[in-house]
């Protein structure tokens, strides 16, 4: 004979004590709503990386358009200047220090202008090739 | 020559500072803050530290608890290398990725090695028949952030 049927259920129940209407007492329906529950939260352990990481990426994208920079070219080059700092990291600093995010911003603008300038080159024509623009003489 | 689309660059044209002048304004940044730091007029130090595969943002007095093991008795100092930024509040030193040695250094003492509390991780498929339970207890550590020290390196 079962003598412990009383310890087996409150096992279950003592899950759905907080839950709403006939969940929390009985155990036919608290069973299956306590099943779903754990089914929940093993999924939404997984999508909680997903979601606090495109929270850290508004918060970058709003503390750095405070200082002209949009997010792409903020972290693009932040990372050509090889500072390895993670999202998180410069979420939290633009909230906590704001002067040293300040810095961070004003080392991607100049690591920006810098690009630029590279990708322009000389300002030279390749040799050996005509050029579109004629000039006449 | 008319002007065209593609003629200049669609981005704003930058004009760089001087770099003689530059390398100047540089040298005297850098002795300041090595003065500012050799005499000590810094408050209170906070370091970004990667430690055990995540970043922390860390003082002194700090609490630090990280899911795994670490092979260190309850007690012991632990210094920290990996060091990627350390501020103050007039100056920041931002590492490339990392921040030398012989300029921070992160002391921290072990002051308990738990368990987490039990995750409960569950799979169900509904007319199926199938439905598995496990129940995960992480080991944890937690750390005490002792001191964070700068010495006037810079160069």
């Amino acid at each position: 004979r079962v003598t412990d049927r009383f310890w087996r259920v409150q096992e279950v129940l003592k899950y759905a004590r907080h839950f709403r209407g006939r969940k929390n007492r009985c155990y036919k329906l608290a069973v299956r709503s306590v099943r779903r529950a754990f089914v929940k939260s093993t999924k939404a352990r997984r999508e909680k990386k997903r979601f606090l990481r495109a929270l850290w990426i508004t918060r970058i994208e709003a503390a750095s358009l405070e200082h002209g920079l949009k997010y792409p070219a903020f972290i693009s080059n932040l990372l050509k200047s090889q500072v390895e700092l993670n999202r998180k990291m410069i979420a939290d600093l633009a909230i906590y220090e704001p002067k040293t995010f300040k810095s961070l911003a004003a080392l991607a603008q100049r690591r920006r202008e810098e690009g630029f300038l590279a990708a322009l080159g000389d300002g030279k024509e390749p040799e050996g090739i005509f050029s579109r623009i004629v000039h006449h003489y | 020559v008319a002007k065209t689309s593609l003629m200049s660059p669609p981005w704003p044209e930058v004009k760089l500072p001087d770099p003689v002048e530059e390398a100047k304004y540089h040298a005297e940044v850098v002795q300041k803050v090595n003065k500012m730091i050799a005499t000590g007029q810094y408050g209170r130090l906070f370091a970004v530290v990667h430690f055990a595969s995540k970043q922390w943002k860390i003082t002194s007095e700090d609490l630090i608890m990280m899911d795994n093991v670490l092979e260190a008795e309850c007690g012991d100092r632990i210094r920290m290398e990996k060091v990627l930024l350390v501020g103050a509040d007039d100056f920041t030193l931002i590492g490339r990725p990392l921040l030398g040695k012989n300029l921070v250094r992160v002391e921290a003492t072990v002051i308990e090695k738990t368990e987490s509390w039990p995750k409960i991780n569950m799979r169900f498929r509904k007319r199926h028949n199938y439905q598995k339970k496990k129940i995960i207890v992480n080991p944890q550590t937690v750390l005490r952030i002792n001191t964070i020290e700068i010495f006037p390196c810079l160069s």
